[in-house]
């Protein structure tokens, strides 16, 4: 593998620079456009039997109001259900306490978008399944979600399993609108994510194997169609997993007909295609309100067979209109840095050696794993702003709200 | 009372109550009621064993392992103290397995005898079967001599014995060996097994040092498959597990009574020295536990006839020597319903029923026939890379053969977790017959007798599980949830619209059965 400063070009020169340990500074593009930022609220909030709808509600009024833009309109909720089966957690705890978030959350926010006039509200996710056809539903039902409840929050509620072409004919391209795409200039997808007014990326706040957190961005890694993108050619050796072997490591290309790499020859370290590659992604389907899910969460890795992971209670509810920017407000509140390089928690990595191929466990020209950060990946495509002095925080500050995530993950929280 | 090998099958068990002894009147009509129920009282498929290891034999034998904590070694040394027995009263406990032999020298096995002869007596007063448990290095023939002279209602074997042991307690003992090989009694006649089983519990794969992807779901350790694996007919047996429990984890002794229970076997009940000596002492925690223990075995006897209801299942698993007991534990745990079928019983007619079949081992020519006409027919065949063209790349590939199709797997033999996993996807959700959600850590088993359906559910988890769904192929009007805890409960029924039937059980906490009518 090529050495991974050769693999910059010249838009990731003018994104970053600066590798040195702890910092990772950024230029911003010779227009000095200030990037965008939106207020963004934090609630601490303790459990999820709480009155959900009326905090949404304070929260929503904190960052300015959404009612105009939803009134009358179609919302999409594109929620994260890691894994997707239901079946992956923790013994005794349901996936919504851990890595899915809850179904308290996702039925207040469609409660609070049917009082603000929404006309439908649509709940979407990719599920991760061979076989396609099985509705949404029956997967938030393996998490004990009580569907019929959520249906009848709003006049209308629908669900789709994005995975594929689900109730269209074919499928929607979005193109990358963001200053600079990285990877792909646009994406095919389910028609759901261009068949909305309002979008909405309803995350949980966890950290992440292979990209140190998951927040509202990454989120929308799950709108990538496997079975649109599955349908190119697998060489010998390319991973299993449609998702790693297009995106991930960028062993295959994706199918004709749908588009294509930039630069096939570009750095197909995971820890460098990934940001860009989300970036790219809330580039072409934009994140009209980012809410992210700390009321509980599991802490050390997105999903229940990581070791070392734990269940934790952060009590946090984090809520803005700009996913960058609500992105570093929320890495903030669980410890870190916003803008953290990749020598530094959380995006110094530890990857599993069994589960990835043995170029992706030590980038060329560095001595340990790492994922840039997608946060400033953002920043540096003009999507929004990770500097928190720019940021207008609302709700609770976050020195009172901060759950140290990587303390909790080693053990070495206070009690 | 002459003892006979459990192979000729149960003889009537003539009671010796000589009026000379000191029976109390409450024990006399007792007794007077057994000599008339001779029938019940020797039937083996009616005794709810529990092992009731104890005496200065038990504690000689556990000073070469590990032995019990001070505070329970009193206990453990005067178990057979005739007040122990006042435990029994208001549980269906009719069996009590006692330690009567080690191959310790001669005078403690024969005080050991001694002991254990009073307290049979008085036991089989109270209507209450002993069996003696014999360990290794036991003396075969004083063995015998001296479960003739305490009038054992039988010998129970725990361990690994040298060949011709069993033979030489004598050709009239009732011997009852606990296996450690499931596959090889599987054929067995023998009208009752007992069997080494797992310590029933659920775990997170991070916890065990396996590390797993997102969606890993917990590891549960079960022996419902191990019970239902011994169903090969229409008859019921009873099937005895042998396993120690957990006693650090809650609700682990009730989770016992019912992981042996759900698939119609029983677990031989197994107490840890700090229960023992707390029901020594009366503590009221250790009674408390011991109701409970109490309260799941009278669950599973009231509800007796759930065992003659036939294992429930469109895929049909075939079974043979060489068939990886791995695959029956990763269904099961996938919740996907099977019945079993032997391979020297495959035929045409033996395979109608099914809509599907896992076919690992290598067919021959005659049996490759058969499974092909079941596949034209419309069947799904899923079968290992023996049957001819398997993939290069993918796990396994679908091959279209007449109306249905053969999953053929690259993997030789196919790896269980795959397969178990798979098919989840190679089976509709009107195939699979029965589907539940928000199951991770619960294993459900569905059977059916007299146009009902009973499905079984038992949760592994410490916390109750909220808001299982069921649904279940067929029109059904009622579905009444029994639990052990709480009186049967009416659950609401909802037609799916595609012929199946939808109900909720709104929580969970450990055994439920819903029966379908």
């Amino acid at each position: 593998m090529e050495d991974v400063r050769n693999a910059f070009s010249r838009r990731d020169l003018l994104a970053l620079s600066g590798l040195a340990a702890g910092a990772l500074a950024v230029k911003r593009a010779a227009a000095d456009v200030a990037a965008p930022t939106a207020p963004v609220s934090v609630a601490k909030v303790a459990s999820y039997d709480l009155d959900l709808v009326a905090q949404i509600e304070q929260m929503f009024d904190q960052i300015g109001g959404i009612g105009n833009q939803v009134r009358g309109k179609t919302v999409a909720m594109k929620v994260n259900l890691t894994g997707s089966s239901g079946r992956g957690r923790h013994v005794g705890l349901t996936a919504g306490q851990t890595s899915w978030v809850h179904p308290n959350v996702v039925g207040a926010l469609t409660a609070v978008f049917a009082k603000l006039g929404a006309k439908r509200v649509r709940i979407l996710e990719s599920t991760f399944r061979k076989k396609y056809g099985t509705p949404l539903e029956d997967t938030l039902l393996n998490d004990g979600w009580d569907v019929n409840a959520i249906k009848n929050a709003a006049s209308i509620v629908e669900f789709e399993d994005t995975n594929g072409l689900g109730s269209a004919q074919q499928y929607s391209t979005l193109k990358v609108k963001s200053r600079q795409p990285f990877i792909f200039p646009a994406f095919s997808l389910n028609h759901s994510y261009e068949d909305c007014d309002f979008f909405v990326s309803v995350a949980k706040m966890k950290n992440h194997e292979e990209l140190g957190v998951t927040l509202s961005m990454k989120n929308l890694f799950g709108i990538t169609p496997e079975l649109l993108y599955g349908l190119g050619p697998k060489p010998p050796g390319a991973s299993q997993w449609v998702r790693e072997r297009v995106f991930h490591y960028g062993q295959v290309q994706p199918p004709a007909g749908v588009p294509q790499e930039l630069d096939p020859t570009s750095n197909r370290y995971e820890g460098w295609r990934m940001p860009r590659l989300l970036t790219d992604i809330c580039g072409a389907r934009p994140i009209d309100l980012a809410i992210i899910d700390g009321i509980e969460a599991i802490i050390g890795g997105e999903g229940a067979g990581m070791p070392g992971t734990k269940h934790g209670k952060p009590g946090l509810l984090v809520v803005g209109r700009n996913c960058v920017s609500t992105d570093a407000v929320a890495m903030a509140t669980m410890g870190y840095n916003p803008r953290a390089g990749r020598n530094e928690p959380p995006f110094r990595l530890f990857k599993a050696s069994h589960e990835h191929p043995p170029d992706q466990l030590i980038p060329p020209g560095e001595t340990h794993q790492y994922a840039d950060n997608t946060a400033m990946m953002g920043e540096a495509a003009g999507l929004g702003t990770a500097d928190l002095s720019k940021i207008d925080l609302r709700g609770v500050p976050i020195k009172d709200a901060v759950y140290d995530y990587e303390a909790h993950w080693k053990g070495q929280a206070p009690v | 009372m002459p003892l006979r090998l459990l192979e000729q099958g149960p003889q009537h068990w003539h009671e010796a109550c000589n009026p000379g002894d000191e029976l109390s009147r409450r024990y006399l009509a007792f007794a007077t009621l057994l000599s008339l129920c001779p029938v019940w009282a020797a039937d083996p498929g009616r005794w709810v064993p529990a092992r009731w290891d104890g005496g200065p034999l038990e504690l000689t034998r556990r000073a070469k392992g590990q032995t019990p904590p001070v505070e329970a070694r009193e206990a453990v040394a005067r178990w057979y103290d005739p007040a122990t027995l006042g435990l029994l009263e208001g549980t269906p406990i009719n069996c009590l397995l006692v330690t009567f032999s080690i191959g310790a020298g001669a005078e403690a096995e024969h005080q050991q005898h001694q002991l254990v002869k009073e307290y049979a007596r008085l036991a089989r007063a109270r209507g209450i079967a002993t069996l003696g448990i014999v360990y290794p290095g036991a003396n075969p023939e004083a063995v015998a001599v001296a479960a003739r002279e305490a009038q054992l209602d039988g010998l129970v074997l725990d361990g690994e014995f040298p060949a011709g042991f069993a033979a030489r307690l004598g050709t009239g003992a009732l011997v009852i060996p606990i296996a450690r090989d499931a596959a090889s009694l599987r054929t067995s006649k023998t009208p009752l097994l007992a069997i080494e089983g797992v310590r029933p519990d659920a775990r997170d794969l991070s916890d065990m040092g396996i590390r797993a992807g997102a969606s890993a779901e917990p590891w549960i350790e079960s022996n419902i498959w191990l019970v239902r694996s011994f169903r090969l007919g229409t008859e019921w047996r009873p099937i005895w597990i042998n396993q120690r429990p957990n006693p650090s984890s809650q609700g682990d002794y009730i989770r016992c009574v019912a992981d042996s229970a759900v698939a119609g076997g029983r677990w031989m009940i197994a107490i840890d020295d700090d229960l023992r000596a707390g029901l020594f002492r009366k503590d009221h925690g250790a009674l408390t536990s011991w109701r409970s223990i109490a309260t799941y075995l009278k669950f599973s006897e009231d509800h007796a006839q759930w065992r003659n209801f036939q294992p429930y299942g469109n895929l049909g698993v075939i079974l043979d020597n060489d068939f990886s007991d791995e695959y029956l534990n990763l269904l099961t745990r996938r919740q996907v319903p099977y019945r079993l079928l032997l391979r020297s019983e495959l035929r045409a007619a033996s395979l109608s029923g099914f809509q599907a079949v896992l076919a690992i081992a290598p067919p021959t020519e005659a049996e490759r026939k058969i499974l092909c006409d079941f596949a034209e027919k419309g069947g799904l065949v899923v079968a290992g890379p023996s049957w001819g063209d398997p993939p290069k790349d993918d796990p396994y590939a679908e091959v279209p053969l007449g109306k249905g199709r053969v999953a053929v797997y690259k993997e030789d033999p196919p790896n269980p977790e795959s397969v178990a996993k798979d098919m989840m996807d190679l089976l509709d959700p009107e195939v699979m017959g029965l589907s539940v959600f928000n199951v991770p850590s619960a294993i459900t088993y569905a059977s059916a007798g007299d146009k009902r359906v009973l499905v079984q559910l038992l949760n592994y988890a410490g916390r109750p599980i909220d808001r299982v769904t069921i649904r279940f192929n067929g029109s059904f009007k009622t579905a009444r949830l029994y639990t052990p805890e709480n009186p049967s409960l009416d659950l609401s029924v909802r037609a799916t619209g595609n012929g199946r039937t939808e109900l909720l059980i709104p929580k969970l906490t450990a055994w439920g059965a819903v029966l379908l009518e």
